[in-house]
């Protein structure tokens, strides 16, 4: 105990003080990186803390008092084990429809010679600059009363377009995910597909592969540590989607929704500051534990 | 024969049968310069050239594949050569639609008088973008102006922030290795905490600055770091950045001196895209600022609320077009400085 000390408090020293060549290298990784762990300490940390000290608070509009009730609440009360199981679900879905889509693209991009090459990636890209509203007006706009998609059905089939607009049910609520989660995984997967050495799959075709067989064995193997890197950012990034329910709403109660309502009835911050807790330990976690089956160059967003 | 084989290639390659792409492929793969024309986009008649030169150099003793004369044969009646690159195809075309459509149609009825039939009608009014710009009678709260001024500022001091913190990090993990570099980074390039949730600890951590222009612009900041870390990262990566280091410090430049006039002007572009990025992100952020925002001036992201909420479609149709605008402006900006698109993607 006593040692460690010493040796923390040597090591500090020689990085306030420093003497050789490598003690100032220390030095200056420490100054490069202490803006950012300052941000994130007094924006990121001390927040958080105060949030999970806010759950246990007992009163509601300051921390003040000690009470276990918002936890107990939240681990007893099925209605949360529900909304937790109905956002997991909802945007694995989401984005295994999102990485396959991506895959397609990014495939298409560096494999076959499209036409507007460069038009096509920019259109892709263009919804990761929309927050979540402007997406869920994007799903008004085809699947709302007015929507493109409705009118059209609706001129085919005859009903009303009232009865068939879908933008708040839990399909409208689908597309919306599906519409912010392509891009960014096309993104990634597009990182992916510029490094894959194609002369594994020319090796496979001259053999006598099918184009399928030989996505199947030769490049999907290959671009394997992209698709899971995909995967676990598009699943971020889906657990965190709130613009997007909250004017769609879709007949679904994802935790971001719920955090809103917790606040927005009855301001029980105990119980946002609770689920927001668990929520941000989930997604920690998970983004750990994923990151170990990936290498960090993967990333990209 | 090796010529008229090519020929034969590069014909294919506009019919659309899947086991040309291999074809296609390995022409560009052989020699670096030619990887590299085709990367920026070049045109078809380019490529013809690329196939004629990459084809000679093959017969040098190049791949082995090319020795046979038809090597694609055996392939050529499986479904997935007649149908794989038109599923494909397909799928990428019916995506970019879905993608494109609500845009442009957002747009393009902006300027629409009536939208009651199937399509919006009625062309061309400037009604709607001047009730949204405030060039009328609307009143304050009725127009974007104000809240745009209000979030372009904060946007542009999160800009500023971010480059003060970002810059930094990323040289000091491209650069060095050190203890905990794995965790610093995954901290720096992976958003940890969601806007609403950061949005719900501020306003209890600090009650009375959380909504404040200070608040938004720290709260951006660090919701957006990661673009900027990452794009700044790899412009640092494509650079030797020892050698860099090296012959400054050993000419006589400072550490600092060397930093700051010979490695951070090298990553120009890089910094200059994450600006791009991270302000663009920052001037209609929603999630965070819902959370905090405590009335006067409205942000600009809460009057796009207001108006998709629960204001007349065409009108909210323009509102959403002003950003639209803004968004295009970024991505040329962005084209324009070597990125294809919003991404922190290099290419």
């Amino acid at each position: 105990m006593g040692d460690t000390l010493q040796r923390t408090l040597t090591i500090a020293h020689t990085v306030a003080f420093p003497t050789t060549e490598r003690e100032r290298e220390r030095r200056r990784i420490a100054v490069m990186c202490l803006p950012f762990l300052v941000l994130a300490v007094f924006a990121g940390f001390v927040p958080l803390a105060t949030m999970a000290r806010m759950s246990l608070s007992a009163e509601r509009l300051s921390n003040e008092g000690w009470s276990l009730e918002a936890w107990k609440t939240l681990t007893t009360d099925s209605t949360y084990w529900w909304i937790g199981f109905n956002t997991l679900w909802f945007a694995a879905a989401a984005t295994l429809v999102s990485v396959a889509v991506g895959v397609a693209i990014a495939h298409a991009l560096e494999k076959y010679s499209l036409p507007f090459e460069n038009a096509i990636v920019a259109v892709v890209s263009f919804p990761i600059a929309l927050p979540g509203i402007v997406v869920a007006f994007m799903v008004i706009v085809l699947l709302g009363r007015q929507g493109l998609i409705t009118q059209a059905i609706a001129v085919f089939s005859g009903e009303s377009a009232v009865s068939l607009a879908t933008a708040t049910t839990i399909g409208g609520l689908f597309l919306g995910y599906v519409y912010s989660l392509i891009p960014r995984a096309t993104m990634v997967l597009r990182g992916t597909y510029a490094e894959v050495n194609t002369d594994a799959e020319e090796a496979a075709r001259s053999l006598g592969a099918s184009p399928l067989e030989t996505f199947v064995r030769v490049t999907l193997p290959e671009i394997r540590p992209g698709i899971v890197a995909a995967c676990i950012l598009t699943y971020r990034s889906a657990l965190a989607i709130f613009g997007t329910v909250l004017i769609l709403q879709g007949g679904l109660v994802v935790v971001t929704l719920r955090i809103d309502r917790e606040l927005s009835i009855g301001f029980n911050s105990q119980m946002a500051g609770a689920i927001g807790l668990v929520y941000v330990a989930f997604l920690i976690a998970f983004t750990f534990v994923g990151l170990r089956f990936v290498r960090t160059d993967a990333v990209e967003i | 024969m090796q010529n008229e084989h090519s020929i034969t290639m590069t014909s294919k390659t506009d019919t659309e049968t899947g086991r040309t792409e291999a074809g296609s492929t390995r022409t560009t793969s052989n020699t670096g310069a030619e990887t590299n024309t085709d990367e920026t986009g070049t045109p078809d008649t380019e490529t013809d050239t690329n196939t004629d030169t990459n084809t000679n150099a093959r017969a040098d003793g190049g791949t082995p594949a090319n020795s046979t004369d038809d090597p694609w044969t055996d392939a050529g009646g499986s479904p997935s050569a007649l149908l794989g690159r038109p599923v494909v195809v397909g799928v990428v075309v019916l995506t970019v639609a879905v993608l494109v459509v609500p845009i442009v149609m957002t747009f393009v009825s902006s300027f629409a008088r009536t939208a009651t039939g199937a399509l919006p009608s009625g062309f061309v009014t400037l009604s709607h973008w001047r009730h949204v710009l405030g060039l009328g009678d609307y009143g304050v709260r009725a127009n974007a102006v104000p809240g745009l001024t209000f979030s372009i500022a904060i946007a542009t001091g999160g800009m500023v922030l971010n480059v003060l913190v970002g810059v930094p990090i990323a040289y000091a993990l491209s650069r060095y290795d050190f203890y905990a570099r794995d965790w610093v980074n995954t901290l720096a390039i992976l958003p940890l905490v969601p806007g609403v949730v950061l949005g719900i600890a501020f306003l209890r951590t600090y009650p009375e600055r959380g909504g404040s222009a200070l608040g938004l612009i720290v709260g951006y900041c660090l919701l957006k770091s990661p673009y900027m870390v990452l794009t700044v990262q790899s412009s640092f990566q494509s650079m030797d950045l020892e050698r860099l280091e090296e012959s400054a410090r050993s000419l006589g430049a400072s550490w600092p001196r060397t930093f700051l006039t010979v490695i951070v002007p090298h990553a120009k572009q890089g910094i200059l895209a994450g600006c791009v990025i991270t302000w663009t992100l920052a001037a209609a952020e929603f999630n965070f600022t819902y959370m905090v925002h405590t009335g006067d001036p409205e942000p600009f992201s809460m009057f796009l609320f207001r108006n998709i909420s629960n204001a007349p479609y065409l009108q909210s149709a323009a509102a959403i077009s002003i950003y639209f605008c803004i968004v295009v402006a970024a991505i040329l900006f962005l084209q324009l400085i070597g990125n294809r698109g919003f991404t922190t993607a290099r290419n």
